[in-house]
């Protein structure tokens, strides 16, 4: 619980220095954080609450929907490789996002277009898991379908070019550029609903862990635990994915660090991969805003360099088992 | 009471289980034995509901194990599964209870004190040693309190400490009315405290 808190702390404070740096500097920076309520009009005001604050929401919020859609992966096919780029679901998400944008059926940033990308990332999601016949075939048939998809995506944007389907690079590394104050709108309650059915199905996740025979041995349903688990993922991966784009590594990286430093109860994996996830991203924005502005660097790249020395710091910390 | 009556699976092509017959009687303790790739495992899997069968019948109390759901099997028998590996760092009795109902859970101290689980009850399952990890799936399988308990190889990594008291555990639940079926590859003369051995080598 005291390192849940510490990881609280370490989120609020990542939070204000997010408000405080940013690509102009702004003049009394301290004083409109410390009272957000007054001089409300002013452009430093917009740029501090507005703009940096809404970015700060949304990384939290896709961070924390990612590290529970990572729990979700790996705990529904009790692997601990999978997450939702390797699964497909990301792909997935962002096919369907693309064909509901170019049927002019959905905008971006839309409940629509969230809904179509849930359509693709359960599909593909489960167009996986059903090709697949054992831990490491989940893996190399993802990682195959993934590709497959991802060109479709590419190959897609390629041929229309159109500026409201987004660019190769939002489909590969995602951006928190063009995030709207509306988009949170969206993200807020979906991650609410998704962390509350993965809180739920969390103890028969840890259930899954000890192999679908023994779920099966004491009278539940393998399959149906799996099933459930893959909608909630595909609905936050999708609710991501369709607002900021496909950002890797993150879902697969925030449950394993959680485990080390929580334990392996998925209960806990749910709650403090989202808090770690949030952490990682928050701070990658941040990053990708202020190192070399005003340009802008992609945030999946920033989101690895700084994931991945954490995960194999916390792994090497930790003894050799996978926990 | 457990009638199987010309039993036959198939697994891709190859036929495991050709034409089986017995009859298991109630509280007794039938063994199933043979060599490696004989077929046993293949046999508890069809007992325990775990796998179709091509032909043949299994019935339990006079019905049909493939008409009886999955939730009815659950409260008919208990089962455990040869060689499990954990990826998890769950603790073994974190292990032992999950999924297990209060009655079920109310057993467990009980359980983990008879077969010597307490000593490691708040250990990792992935430090735990073949014959400790052995012991946490049987614990798992005994606090359920069903009619029929499928054992898979349940002594094959125990020492002769623990093989012993765990026999005395199988004796204590036959007397108790409960119908249990090991499969192991021992010689007969090491399971004389079983009611039947079935040599299951030409099936």
């Amino acid at each position: 619980m005291r390192k849940s808190f510490i990881a609280l702390a370490l989120l609020l404070v990542a939070s204000v220095t997010g408000l405080a740096f940013g690509t102009s500097d702004v003049a009394g920076v301290w004083q409109i954080i410390f009272s957000p309520f007054t001089d409300t009009g002013s452009l430093s005001h917009q740029i501090v609450w507005e703009l940096r604050g809404t970015r700060i929401a949304a990384a939290i919020l896709v961070g924390a929907s990612l590290g529970i859609a990572g729990t979700l992966a790996q705990g529904s096919t009790n692997n601990p490789l999978a997450e939702p780029t390797i699964l497909g679901t990301s792909a997935g998400a962002a096919l369907g996002v693309l064909l509901g944008v170019l049927s002019n059926l959905v905008e971006i940033g839309s409940v629509g277009a969230v809904l179509f990308a849930a359509c693709g990332a359960l599909l593909v999601t489960t167009l996986v898991f059903s090709l697949a016949h054992s831990a490491l075939s989940l893996i190399t048939v993802g990682i195959g379908v993934s590709a497959i998809v991802s060109a479709l995506v590419g190959l897609t944007l390629t041929a229309v070019n159109r500026p409201d389907a987004r660019s190769i690079s939002f489909w590969t590394f995602g951006s928190f550029a063009l995030v709207m104050p509306s988009d949170l709108l969206i993200l807020a309650p979906l991650l609410l609903l998704g962390a509350l059915a993965a809180w739920k199905l969390a103890p028969r996740l840890d259930l899954l862990s000890l192999g679908d025979a023994a779920v099966r041995h004491i009278g539940q349903r393998p399959q149906r635990i799996r099933y459930q688990s893959f909608i909630v993922l595909s609905i936050l991966v999708a609710a991501s994915v369709s607002l900021v784009g496909i950002i890797s590594f993150l879902a697969l990286a925030a449950p394993h660090i959680a485990r080390y430093l929580f334990g392996p109860r998925n209960r806990s994996v749910v709650l403090n991969s989202a808090i770690v996830g949030a952490l990682i991203l928050l701070v990658a924005d941040i990053a990708s805003r202020s190192v070399v502005p005003p340009y802008e660097l992609p945030i999946g790249l920033l989101t690895s360099l700084i994931g991945a020395p954490i995960l194999i710091a916390t792994l090497k910390r930790g003894k050799d088992v996978w926990r | 009471m457990i009638e199987i009556k010309g039993l036959t699976v198939v697994r891709g092509k190859r036929i495991v289980v050709d034409n089986f017959s017995a009859t298991i009687a109630l509280a007794s303790i039938t063994a199933i034995t043979g060599p490696n790739g004989c077929g046993k495992s293949t046999l508890a899997q069809a007992i325990a509901g775990d796998l179709k069968y091509q032909s043949g019948q299994i019935t339990i109390a006079g019905r049909e194990l493939q008409t009886i759901t999955l939730e009815e099997q659950a409260e008919l028998r208990s089962v455990v599964e040869q060689n499990r590996n954990y990826w998890l760092s769950f603790t073994a009795r974190e292990v032992i209870a999950m999924g297990q109902s209060k009655a079920n859970l109310a057993r467990m101290e009980g359980v983990m004190q008879r077969l010597q689980i307490a000593e490691y009850a708040d250990q990792s399952v992935t430090t735990l040693s073949g014959g400790q990890a052995q012991r946490i799936d049987l614990a798992r399988a005994l606090i359920r309190d069903t009619p029929i308990y499928i054992f898979d190889e349940p002594l094959s990594a125990q020492d002769s400490q623990s093989k012993v008291r765990v026999i005395e555990e199988f004796k204590a639940m036959r007397s108790a009315g409960k119908t249990l079926i090991v499969i192991a590859h021992s010689d007969r003369e090491s399971l004389s405290w079983c009611d039947q051995i079935i040599d299951f080598t030409h099936h």
